[in-house]
């Protein structure tokens, strides 16, 4: 039988017993906390820093765009970064996420306090309120509900990179799920797959409980609190840490690296491209499928689970399964992207069909042509303008996750720098970090041009 | 001077104070010692209760409460010495030099077989691959990166049997442990790699590999391998008690530890023997 298969039977039946299940809640606890605190920090971080920067006041923009210095590092290389610096386990881990969410929820906040209506703002103006009093009263409470909606969005995105900094030595499930793969208890790897994906809809139940009713959100400071003292860094070697990072300058390559950096970066490209492909290939027959105005519930429904469930287990988490599937290297990296933005693309390309204006279809409809005329004449091609914006999307995140798969072996920029890393090379392992962030800030200002090009109403993460 | 509750003056003061009783936390000590294996069978924390006696074993030895820790990677368990989350490591021959030219760790104890430790090339039984030069145009797996007998001196042996890695197999890539190396060839990912014969005896042992389905086809010269080892600030008194504690263990009384650790008998471990090591990590550039 072909190798793919073989393997991919390995990791089935997911493998469950009482004594396991006991022995996970540990590492569950540990992802959690991590989570909880870092967005404690990054909340408390953020809401001042977004509101200095809505308000105008002195610092505020240059404190955001410190923090979103942060954001162009992506969350895995930030995790390595603090595991050098700081040790093991979840303080590194946390550190990591809070540094990474911190730069992603003050843009947002940043973002969304500008969109305040002007008028109340104007009227408190008036009144010789100053900025903290504006701020207070006048922004904080017009803008509670996008704060609280788009916050706990950050939050559903962290728990799932929680997962991925423990990959790297963050503690956690990430910690265990690269252990079992390591060490060939593949069905252990499935069980904590789904245990993955339960947390992932719990916390979606939970952010949908929680505006519904806001004041739960008092019980977070207290939790957040606890899980910095219990799962927070616990020692600080900042001697070793400054010298360490000290000696990471000036960032390095020799003649025969310089001459590889060509080919690492097209092969990262490439990953991105092909993954990206991928998604949309089969995300259109698949979004069809499960568009409620086309297809029918019998098909949607099962369709929208499956899209569901490819979308809630991260690329890294793809890409460490398909490594043993499909060996390390470029293709089980693309796949993992592949797959992902499928489960992403499906639920977009649904949603892009679910929209088109009615009238054009019920015109076609009226003429007597059949529900697949219907689609491949007027909704398809109605819907063709959010699909191109969507995939494109699609394709300036996957350039970004392009450089994370390969830090778990999938090749490119992010293998160099995993190598260089491993190996303790660190003036190499920085410049292909600065050749990272280069890659990232390229994906980011493309996916700024692409979003004033096409507004925001077709906001695609 | 009247008091202004938000006066920029008791901001600083409050924030002082909330910044000091972070970094207080932080730092707050207690008195476990704490021992890093680098994942080199591959294992997970969970998995750590499978070596709880080994943990009881040198708690009760050393006198003080122990947490066995198991990295995800190497590097981490390398620079965990160095930023002081580890206080004793099991290291292989290229993390040992590293650490020791890095951080100063100390080398106390090691198995006898360590000093004359082999690397194994392996592929499947049925395979055309008999000699080192076979291996032109195949795919390779390697184990990790700086993995001594799953890396280092596998490369050096097809080097000096005159294969570049680089340029004459199809390709390699690293697997990251050995377990991970013998699954790949098992199932035909990779057509041959380069595994720690300990691992590979034991894995065929467990019955986790069908060993009839795999054949070595060459064996490496002697080379020093694995290590225990003390972070350079550890009280001599305490390293003293961890080498004893190994150095005591005898297949009569303690199996089920000497079962943990793949081995019969330990003996002292000195940084001269690495010198070959760190000539060899040095000529393939990597170290």
């Amino acid at each position: 039988m072909d190798p793919f298969w073989t393997q991919l039977a390995a990791f089935f039946p997911p493998y469950v017993s009482a004594h396991y299940l006991l022995a996970l809640i540990g590492p569950v606890a540990e992802s959690l906390g991590m989570t909880v605190g870092a967005m404690f920090v990054a909340y408390l971080v953020s809401l001042p820093v977004g509101l200095a920067m809505a308000t105008e006041a002195p610092g505020g923009r240059a404190a955001q765009r410190f923090l979103a210095g942060f954001r162009a590092i992506p969350d895995l290389t930030l995790a390595i970064f603090c595991v050098v610096l700081f040790g093991l386990g979840s303080g590194a881990g946390m550190l990591a996420l809070a540094l990474y969410y911190m730069g992603a929820v003050a843009k947002m906040f940043g973002d969304l306090l500008r969109t305040a209506p002007a008028a109340p703002v104007a009227a408190l103006r008036a009144t010789g309120a100053n900025r903290a009093q504006i701020a207070l009263f006048g922004l904080l409470p017009l803008k509670s509900a996008d704060l609280l909606t788009y916050g706990s969005y950050e939050f559903e995105s962290a728990v799932r990179a929680s997962v991925i900094v423990g990959a790297v030595g963050g503690g956690g499930l990430g910690s265990e799920l690269v252990g079992t793969l390591a060490g060939l208890d593949y069905q252990r790897t499935t069980t904590l797959i789904i245990i993955l994906i339960l947390i992932v809809s719990g916390i979606d139940r939970l952010t949908v409980a929680l505006r519904r009713w806001p004041r739960l959100l008092w019980l977070f400071p207290p939790i957040g609190i606890a899980a910095l003292y219990f799962y927070g860094p616990h020692f600080l070697a900042l001697g070793h840490a400054a010298r360490t990072f000290a000696g990471m300058f000036p960032p390095t390559l020799s003649a025969r690296e310089w001459h590889r950096l060509p080919a690492l970066i097209g092969e990262t490209v490439g990953i991105a491209a092909a993954g990206t492909a991928f998604a949309v290939v089969f995300a259109l027959p698949l979004g069809l499928a499960s568009a409620r105005n086309i297809a029918p519930g019998w098909v949607a429904v099962p369709v929208r689970r499956l899209l569901e469930t490819l979308r809630s287990i991260p690329e890294v988490v793809w890409g460490l399964v398909l490594i043993v599937v499909a060996g390390v290297g470029p293709t089980a990296g693309a796949l993992a992207l592949g797959l992902h933005s499928l489960g992403c693309l499906g639920r977009l390309y649904a949603e892009s069909f679910e929209n088109v204006p009615r009238a054009p279809v019920v015109a076609l409809a009226a003429t007597g042509a059949g529900p697949i005329s219907v689609a491949g004449f007027a909704t398809f091609p109605l819907a063709l303008g959010p699909i191109a914006a969507h995939s494109l999307f699609r394709f300036e995140w996957n350039l970004r996750m392009a450089t994370v798969v390969g830090l778990i072996g999938a090749g490119g920029i992010g293998q160099a720098l995993y190598d260089a890393q491993q190996l303790m090379f660190y003036r190499p392992m920085m410049a292909y970090l600065l050749v990272t962030v280069a890659i990232v800030a390229a994906a980011d200002f493309l996916n700024e041009r692409t979003r004033a090009y096409f507004g925001w109403s077709y906001l695609a993460r | 001077m009247p008091l202004h509750p938000l006066s920029r003056r008791n901001l600083i003061v409050v924030g002082a104070a909330a910044l000091l009783t972070i970094v207080s936390g932080v730092s707050r000590a207690d008195d476990t010692i704490r021992i890093g294996m680098i994942p080199d069978a591959g294992a997970t924390q969970v998995s750590i209760d499978q070596k709880a006696p080994l943990q009881a074993y040198l708690a009760k030895e050393l006198g003080h409460p122990v947490k066995l820790v198991i990295p995800t990677s190497y590097n981490a368990t390398v620079e965990g010495l160095g930023n002081g989350s580890l206080d004793f490591a099991y290291l292989g021959g290229l993390t040992f030099v590293k650490a020791h030219g890095r951080y100063g760790v100390a080398p106390l104890v090691q198995r006898d077989i360590d000093k004359k430790f082999h690397s194994l090339f392996i592929t499947q039984a049925d395979s055309s691959i008999h000699a080192l030069a076979d291996l032109k145009g195949k795919t390779f797996a390697f184990g990790d990166i700086n993995s001594t007998s799953g890396h280092l001196m596998p490369y050096r042996a097809m080097v000096k049997a005159g294969i570049d890695p680089d340029k004459d197999l199809k390709w390699f890539r690293y697997t990251g442990s050995h377990a991970a190396t013998v699954q790949a060839v098992a199932a035909g990912v990779a057509e041959a790699g380069s595994v720690d014969e300990t691992v590979f005896r034991a894995l065929i042992a467990e019955n986790k590999v069908d060993g009839k389905k795999l054949r070595v086809f060459f064996t490496s010269p002697d080379f020093v391998d694995y290590v225990w080892v003390a972070r350079k600030d550890i009280d001599p008194a305490i390293q003293k008690k961890f080498a004893e504690a190994f150095l005591r263990l005898t297949p009569e009384h303690d199996a089920a530890i000497l079962a943990i650790l793949r081995g019969n008998k330990f003996v002292t471990a000195t940084a001269a023997e690495y010198d070959d090591i760190e000539d060899v990590a040095k000529r393939l550039a990597m170290f």
